[in-house]
């Protein structure tokens, strides 16, 4: 059984991380994690395990109804000025790009384990789905992303051979 | 990419799987690669310069539990007093209180003698 204050000391971060994503904008993300814990605190709901999967859930179907909204006002999501963004956040924008891209419940499953760090049974619960097609749906859409996110992902391999190569030369 | 590779990705996220499923994934080096691009992967998607929200939302249902209780308090209160005055009084409400003065009445005698 979990309380509503054990539930955002335990997971207001992960809640948070997969709205970042989902969404793609920080000011967003930090209204939706309130509203869901604000659900949370409304629900006569008694929370069985550590009540993971039903908070996603609630926070799932948070993303589904703010896109829908979205999707009615067009004009009233957030605009980010190109020319101003540092360049750790036009892989930020990439990857926000690549994410919006996925069909919907792709995109959470895979959310729900790279950012929130979900298992495979909590997101089975949480999306409805049996374990063996979470596990398949993450796969695909790893390599989906992968592809999408090429140029990104080298740059990665390239910073992280860089540092390695300057730890070994430190240590010698 | 085939789903033999699937394993690879089950490995990633400390699930169970086949170690055997494992090693014949990882010879092949498409397998490899695709086990450094999803380290990559992870690292870049996720969310940097992003400030949680500190506390958690006032729980709404407080104040209903706070009226509940006052309500309840206020009952019991009116209840108490009832009872306790009903037992303090002594006299029973059912009857009428004892004379304070009794007048004793005489019979009419017309003046005159009745003519």
């Amino acid at each position: 059984m979990a309380d509503s204050e054990g539930l955002f000391a335990a997971y207001h971060h992960r809640v948070f991380k997969y709205f970042c994503r989902a969404v793609g904008h920080g000011d967003t993300a930090r209204d939706l994690t309130q509203e869901v814990f604000l659900r949370v605190s409304r629900s006569p709901v008694a929370v069985n395990g550590d009540g993971s999967a039903w908070l996603f859930r609630i926070a799932r179907n948070i993303v589904l109804d703010h896109q829908r909204s979205q999707a009615r006002h067009p004009e009233s999501s957030a605009l980010t000025d190109e020319a101003a963004r540092p360049a750790h956040q036009d892989v930020s924008t990439a990857v926000n790009a690549a994410l919006a891209a996925l069909p919907a419940l792709d995109r959470d499953v895979f959310l729900m384990r790279e950012v929130a760090g979900l298992g495979y049974e909590e997101i089975a619960e949480a999306c409805e789905l049996t374990p063996d097609a979470v596990r398949s749906r993450i796969h695909r859409t790893r390599v989906q992303l992968r592809d999408q996110l090429a140029a990104p992902i080298a740059t990665s391999r390239t910073m992280a051979a860089t540092r390695s190569e300057r730890t070994r030369k430190d240590d010698q | 990419m085939s789903t033999a590779h699937e394993v690879i990705s089950a490995f990633l996220d400390d699930e169970p799987f086949d170690p055997q499923d494992l090693a014949s994934a990882l010879d092949d080096p498409a397998g490899r690669t695709l086990l450094i691009d999803s380290l990559m992967l992870r690292r870049i998607v996720q969310p940097v310069d992003a400030i949680p929200p500190m506390k958690a939302a006032a729980p709404a249902r407080r104040f209903g539990w706070r009226v509940a209780a006052a309500a309840a308090m206020f009952v019991v209160t009116l209840t108490g007093g009832y009872l306790v005055g009903e037992r303090r009084s002594t006299a029973p409400v059912d009857e009428a209180p004892p004379p304070t003065r009794v007048v004793q009445a005489v019979p009419f005698v017309p003046a005159g003698g009745g003519r």
